[in-house]
Parts: C-alpha cells; sequence; structure tokens
C-alpha cells in the first residue's frame, strides 16, 4: 500500500545541508498492517513519518500510496490527499480548541461531505467504542489527556482512511492511558482493518504492534 | 462542507468573544462618528442653501435680460403678476414670489451705508420660504413705513427697533427719492448678501415710492422639486433670464465641492483607522490562532476554506459593526437633525460664512451605503496580510509546539 524507494531528506542551514535526515529509505508497508517506527529520539522517526504522510517533502526518492506517487504532489494535492487517504494522532493531541468533542470527531467526514446521520451515527459509535460517549458536547480543554487523545484518535479513524499515522501518540499520557489507547488503537485495527503506523520509542506501544522498523541517524536498520 | 467553515467561523467569534467584541466596538463608533460627521458637512451646506433659496432666489428665479447687469428699475419684469398666476398653475412649481429691488442709501443721523430694498408680500414670503423664521429682533410686519433690516446693516447703521432710517433711490423717471422708514423689525436671513444691506418693506409701498404699476417686479422665484422646469421655463420666456439657484449662487456648488472632499477626506481618514485596527486585532487574533490553522491544514483542510473561514469571520464582526454603527449613527443623525450641534461661542466666525450658529445634520441613505461597502472593504482587506501569515507557514512546525 505504501513504498517508498531511496527516499533522502536533508535538513538546510541556508544554501549548506546540514542534517541527513532521511538516509535512502526503502520500506513497504501492506494494507492493515500495525506496525512501528521504533528508534532513538532524533533518529528520523517523525521526519518519516510527515514524509509518508505529505505533510513534509523529500529531496530524492519516491513514495508511493498505492500506485501513486505522492511526493511530487502540489500543496494542494497534498491536502486533499491527506484528507481523503489518512488520519494522523499527534503526541499533542491536536484537537481544535472551539469545537466540542462530537464536532472534532466528525470535522474530517464533514469536510469529506459525508451525510449528516451518517457522521452523527459512525461519531456515536466510535465515542462509545472510546468511552467518551459522555463526553461528546464537551470543550477540548475540558478533558484530561487520556481523553484528549482517544478524541484525536476517532477523528483519525472515523473517515476510515488508508493509514492512520501516530506520532508519539501515547508521550503525554500515563501507562494506564497509554494501554487503554493501544488497546483501542489494535481493535480499531483488527475491527476496521485499518492499516496504522507508529512513531514511537515507547514500551507499550512496541508490546502491541506486529512489526517494528528499527531507524538510527536516518536510517533504517532492521524492519 | 461550508457549514463546518460557517461554524467555525461563528464559533471563533463568539469564543473569543474580548476582541470581537472589540472589533464591532471600533466600527460601531468609528462609523457613527463618520455618520454624524458627514450629516453635518451636508447639513451646514444644505442648511446654507436653504436659507438662501427661501431668501432670495428660490431654485429658480427670473430677471428681465438686463437687471442683473444694470440692476436698475427700469430694466424690471412689466408683466410679472401675468407670468406669476401662469406659473402657479404649472404642476412643478411649489411657490411663486415676486420682489422689487433697488439698490440705493439707508441712511440715519450719524450712518449710512449702500442698501438694496426689497419691496415684499409677507403673505406670499411666508409660503415661499418661511420669512418669519428669519425674524431675529421685534416683530414680523410690514406697515406704511415700516421696515424689516437685515441683521448686518442693522449693526452697521447701528439702530434698533424703533429707531428711523432713510432711504433714498433713483425712482423709474430717474429722479432720486427718498422715503422714511421705522425698524419693525431685524432679520438674519444666513444669506450674508441680504442680511449686509436688506431693508425689507412691502412691495405695494414701494412700487408706489419708485412708481412702477403693481404688475411690475425685477425678480419671480420659484420653488420646485423638478429637474426639468428650468428648461421648459427657459424655453417658455426666451425674453427672460431664467437661472437655477447654482447659476445665481454659484459659491454655492464651491462649497458643495468643498464639503464633498472634507467629507471624502475624513471617510478616507476614518476607514484608514478603521482599517488598520480591524488589520492589528485579526493579524494578533491569527497569530494567536496559527497552531489551530496548522492542525487544520494537517489533517486536511485545504487554504482555501481556511481563507473562507476567515473571510466569514471578517465578514461577521464587519457586519455586525456596521448595524450596530448604522444604528448608533442614525441616532445620533437624527438628534444633530432635530435638535442641531450649538456652537454659538463661534457665531460670529460661522456667520460670516453664512453658516447659523447651530448646525443642523442631514440624513442620506447613501451614507449608510458608501459606509457598508467601506466597512465590509475594510474588514476584507484587513485579512490579507494575515492570510498570507497562514498561506506561508510550516504546518509542521506550527503544530510541533505543545497544548
Amino acid at each position: 500500500m505504501i513504498r517508498l524507494q531511496n527516499v533522502n531528506k536533508y535538513y538546510y542551514r541556508g544554501e549548506e545541508r546540514e542534517v541527513h535526515a532521511l538516509k535512502e529509505i526503502n520500506l513497504e508497508i501492506k494494507k492493515g498492517e500495525f506496525s512501528l517506527l521504533s528508534g532513538p529520539s532524533g533518529c528520523g522517526k517523525t521526519t518519516l513519518l510527515n514524509a509518508i504522510g505529505a505533510l513534509d517533502s523529500i529531496d530524492s526518492g519516491e513514495i508511493y500510496l498505492d500506485d501513486m506517487e505522492i511526493s511530487s504532489l502540489s500543496e494542494d494535492a497534498r491536502t486533499r490527499l491527506r484528507l481523503n487517504e489518512m488520519g494522523f494522532v499527534f503526541q499533542a493531541y491536536n484537537l481544535i480548541p472551539v469545537l466540542n468533542v462530537e464536532e472534532n470527531i466528525g470535522f474530517i467526514m464533514k469536510l469529506r461531505g459525508f451525510d449528516e446521520d451518517v457522521i452523527k451515527a459512525r461519531v456515536q459509535e466510535l465515542a462509545s467504542l472510546l468511552e467518551i460517549d459522555t463526553k461528546l458536547s464537551s470543550l477540548p480543554s475540558t478533558l484530561s489527556g487520556g481523553q484528549q487523545q482517544r478524541v484525536a484518535v476517532a477523528r483519525a479513524v472515523a473517515p476510515k482512511p488508508k493509514i492512520i499515522l501516530a506520532d508519539e501518540p501515547t508521550a503525554n499520557l500515563d501507562s494506564k492511558n497509554s494501554k487503554t489507547l493501544m488497546d483501542m488503537m489494535r481493535s480499531l485495527n483488527e475491527k476496521e482493518g485499518i492499516s496504522v503506523l507508529f512513531a514511537s520509542h515507547d514500551e507499550y506501544v512496541m508490546r502491541y504492534v506486529r512489526r517494528i522498523i528499527e531507524m538510527n541517524d536516518g536510517a533504517i536498520v532492521a524492519k | 462542507m461550508y457549514k463546518i467553515i460557517l461554524k467555525l467561523a461563528f464559533k471563533n467569534a463568539f469564543l473569543r468573544l474580548a476582541r470581537t467584541i472589540l472589533v464591532i466596538v471600533m466600527i460601531a463608533v468609528s462609523m457613527s462618528m463618520m455618520l454624524s460627521i458627514q450629516g453635518l458637512y451636508d447639513g451646514m451646506t444644505f442648511s446654507m442653501a436653504d436659507k438662501i433659496k427661501r431668501s432670495d432666489c428660490g431654485d429658480i428665479s427670473l430677471y428681465s435680460k438686463n437687471y442683473r447687469i444694470t440692476r436698475a428699475i427700469k430694466d424690471d419684469i412689466s408683466d410679472a403678476t401675468a407670468i406669476q398666476k401662469e406659473l402657479l398653475k404649472n404642476g412643478d412649481v411649489d411657490a411663486v414670489v415676486l420682489r422689487l429691488k433697488a439698490e440705493g442709501l439707508s441712511s440715519t443721523a450719524r450712518k449710512s451705508a449702500f442698501s438694496v430694498i426689497v419691496g415684499i408680500d409677507l403673505n406670499e414670503e411666508e409660503k415661499f420660504g418661511q420669512f418669519s423664521r428669519f425674524l431675529k429682533q421685534g416683530e414680523i410686519r410690514l406697515g406704511k413705513r415700516d421696515v424689516l433690516l437685515g441683521s448686518e446693516l442693522a449693526k452697521k447703521l447701528k439702530v434698533k427697533i424703533g429707531s428711523k432710517v432713510i432711504f433714498s433711490t433713483q425712482d423709474s423717471t430717474g429722479e432720486i427719492n427718498g422715503i422714511s422708514l421705522r425698524v419693525r423689525g431685524i432679520v438674519e436671513t444666513n444669506n450674508i448678501l441680504l442680511d449686509k444691506s436688506a431693508l425689507f418693506v412691502d412691495k405695494t409701498r414701494l412700487q408706489k415710492f419708485l412708481g412702477v404699476s403693481k404688475e411690475e417686479a425685477t425678480q419671480i422665484a420659484i420653488r420646485t422639486n423638478s429637474q426639468t422646469l428650468l428648461k421648459q421655463l427657459q424655453a417658455r420666456y426666451p425674453h427672460l433670464d431664467v437661472k437655477s439657484f447654482l447659476e445665481l449662487y454659484p459659491i454655492i456648488q464651491q462649497m458643495q465641492d468643498l464639503m464633498f472632499i472634507f467629507n471624502s477626506l475624513s471617510f478616507l481618514i476614518v476607514m484608514l483607522v478603521v482599517f488598520i485596527g480591524i488589520m492589528g486585532v485579526m493579524y494578533v487574533s491569527i497569530l494567536d490562532r496559527i497552531r489551530e490553522f496548522g492542525i487544520m491544514r494537517s489533517i486536511g483542510m485545504g487554504y482555501s476554506l481556511i481563507r473562507s473561514q476567515i473571510f466569514l469571520e471578517a465578514f461577521f464582526v464587519g457586519f455586525v459593526g456596521y448595524i450596530i454603527g448604522a444604528f448608533l449613527g442614525f441616532f445620533a443623525l437624527k438628534y444633530l437633525q432635530n435638535y442641531g450641534l450649538d456652537l454659538s461661542e463661534f457665531a460670529d466666525g460661522l456667520a460670516s460664512f453664512g453658516y447659523s450658529s447651530t448646525l443642523y445634520a442631514t440624513i442620506k441613505f447613501s451614507y449608510f451605503s458608501s459606509t457598508f461597502i467601506a466597512i465590509m472593504a475594510a474588514s476584507f482587506l484587513s485579512v490579507l496580510l494575515p492570510l498570507r501569515k497562514i498561506k506561508n507557514m510550516n504546518t509542521i512546525e506550527v503544530t510541533k509546539a505543545n497544548i
């Protein structure tokens, strides 16, 4: 489903290449996978995740989603791709502060033009599954970190994207909440068949995934 | 999809209430002040023009061909009464007065001044221009020897109510004649020419004094709202000099132009302040939410939708500000229209320009329509710079920060 060929990415200081952040990355992630990009801080996990999620550009190589090469797409096309094909879960939750839980979960579905009834049913279904159905009318600022992250997961999963990219989703959660979140994400992966790719060095995440992709110093060292 | 954009725009406006109220108050206050200034500026020229029309030339005046050059009694309109009767039958004509004028010298025992004696019919003048409202002192009555003096002339001659004034002029036969008059009232028309030189007397009495018939007058003044009457009368009376108000008082046209420039400049300055104010608040508001916009873009919300959201927010605050400003402005204008702005401390200065000491505002629909366009334009333009910031933001960088 996702294929990376000889992907290189540099960080620049002015005209000069300062850091070789991704080095000749070749990787394939299949449909339905529940996998993890692992490695020490600064090894390039988030950079690779951002490149796969069309959030960041690369300097050379190719990234395919199914058969479509996505790294050369325009900014607008990449935004559409993220909307229609991908879901994101961020370390800092990144919910929209002025929308309540129900509106946050249904936000992407609304942008994609789903019917109101379909959105309502899907929000209800996910809220029950993630045990946040009593918080639907609350604003994100009134929720705990664990609850906010569950809302973020529900938002990412709601429109049934091809893949969910989760960057350190448990970093701000305690162990209990981390376990709950991972249980829920694995359950969604199994029930909905959505591929999930984590970038994390959290033990809990490592225990749950079926595949670990080890990175070090911008390169993949073990798949 | 646009429903969620609308919701975001409104929620942002309501949840960030202090910012929204600040912009709305800024728009409303600036706009109501702008409307008041516009109304007062226009009211000043309108009031001046209105008084000139009421006291002198109306909307259109008819003279004999040479009168405006010679100012001689021999160049009067010999069949003025017949023309007046004919004009009163014209549906476009609201009121007509005949006036008989002669230039001469008015004098007291100690003072004298160049003057114009104006023969009027008080009943006709009342219908034509509510003449009695010009009274400053004394009473409006024109008996056999009564005279109503222009306020500035009265000052110059140092006369009071009851004082005697002698007016001498050349009659229709060319003889120099004098008439003894007693001051019955002092009038202030705010028409500088009249206030400085006019002596209003009964028209019949003046006709006898000047030796002209009852059918004669030097001026036929007409009140009308018709835009076509001037051409109609010019065609009907080719032997007469038919002039519009602005042709007779070109200074009013100049003042209207000047007021238009003042109004436009004030309008531009106020709108510039509003524009900078809204832009400042919107810019801070958008910088404050830059992470939120980064999140939206990272999860797939296109720039065009974010732009629509911000435009909607700007439209919302602009529109609410406009509505409140329009109400405040309307009430301020209504107050200024009814009670005026009392500037009696500057009465002498204002009078020298032909303005009364109380300025009254006018209300025109165009104030509200032009302000609406300007406020909306200022609101939309004010978000262009903040929008550039969003367009050029680094989504990854702005979403990195912790909540």
